[in-house]
């Protein structure tokens, strides 16, 4: 958590060094603001993001998520996994965390992968974006020459990297309890 | 934006009302859990939207539009992958700047490569993913999905 910050905030002030070199002192009020922008537009969608990703950890079961996305649901796990990326709307402030509350509550590895990259590849709410500003053509084409790697990369998840998933929800835990400790 | 919220609002409400449903008191222990989710993750947050407000001003579009011209074939593929990534913002962003570089004459396989590009390897998903899931985590979804950009501007190329 703590190095995670420390990092994030080396990388901004690299950036805003790099900025400050190419274009002069005034990146840093303008990086400032973009991102301030940007954080007061998606606040209603993070505060609705993280309410449904509380429910899900209340709602759903371990059963449940055990029965359709856990690990004795193999690959249909991986399929509704990529579904329930397709579904979801929002930007990563939307679906990380929601993505986050799948692990915690026993989604295995490779379908909450594979949620990740559904919601990034197989995004219904972006389709109309892209067919508007790409075109009919080359959004179909891309869709097609994407389709198969959400269940690709879930599947290969599953297969190597259940431990590590392990040590994925470990991190979260202490990513979400943090407040706790300090 | 304003359809993403309502759908959003619509599932937290139906998982909400299931919760209260439940009378076990499942729908304030919904509601504290988001509540420390919230608190847990704020600084990181911040830090993450000043990083991607940083991302944005600092690496312009033109710049990735003038390097990438009118590539093709192979080269056009990897170099599309790379641009890609190097995307700033969200689908409003990335979307007219690859439709641009499309129309001034980049391949097939280079425009499916620079959007796979800039939904796998993106780096203005990546303060998000930092904040949110953990380091882990990105390390594993970066591992996995290494290969796809540049796979799908390729097979772009082979069949159309």
């Amino acid at each position: 958590m703590k190095n995670t910050i420390i990092i994030m905030a080396g990388v901004t002030i690299i950036l805003a060094a790099v900025g400050v070199i190419q274009q002069g002192p005034e990146v840093i009020v303008q990086g400032c603001m973009a991102g301030g922008a940007m954080l007061i537009r998606v606040v209603p969608l993070l505060i609705a993001a993280l309410i449904l990703a509380g429910m899900i950890q209340v709602v759903i079961s371990r059963e449940t998520i055990n029965k359709w996305l856990g690990r004795e649901a193999g690959i249909k796990g991986v399929i509704l996994g990529g579904i329930a990326g397709a579904l979801i709307p929002g930007g990563p402030y939307v679906f990380y965390p929601i993505a986050a509350s799948f692990l915690l509550s026993g989604a295995e590895i490779g379908t909450v992968v594979a949620f990740v990259v559904a919601k990034n590849l197989w995004s219904l709410s972006r389709l109309p974006m892209e067919v508007a500003l790409l075109g009919p053509r080359l959004t179909v084409i891309r869709f097609i020459a994407t389709l198969i790697f959400p269940i690709l990369v879930g599947v290969l998840g599953n297969a190597f990297f259940v431990k590590y998933g392990d040590r994925v929800r470990a991190q979260i835990r202490e990513i979400q309890k943090a407040d706790e400790e300090s | 934006m304003i359809t993403a919220f309502i759908i959003l609002v619509i599932f937290a409400v139906l998982a909400s009302a299931y919760a209260y449903g439940k009378g076990d008191g499942s729908l304030a222990r919904g509601f504290a859990i988001a509540r420390k989710t919230f608190i847990g993750i704020a600084p990181l947050l911040l830090v993450a939207f000043i990083m991607a407000g940083f991302i944005q001003v600092v690496i312009p579009p033109e710049l990735i539009r003038s390097w990438l011209g009118q590539e093709s074939g192979l080269k056009g593929i990897l170099i599309g992958s790379i641009g890609g990534a190097l995307l700033p913002g969200g689908p409003y962003v990335a979307f007219p700047i690859i439709a641009s570089i499309f129309q001034a004459g980049a391949g097939m396989g280079t425009a499916v490569a620079f959007v796979a590009g800039w939904a796998m390897w993106g780096i203005a998903n990546i303060p998000f993913e930092l904040a949110m899931i953990g380091h882990r985590f990105m390390f594993l979804r970066l591992a996995l999905v290494l290969i796809i950009p540049p796979a799908a501007g390729f097979m772009a190329n082979l069949f159309f």
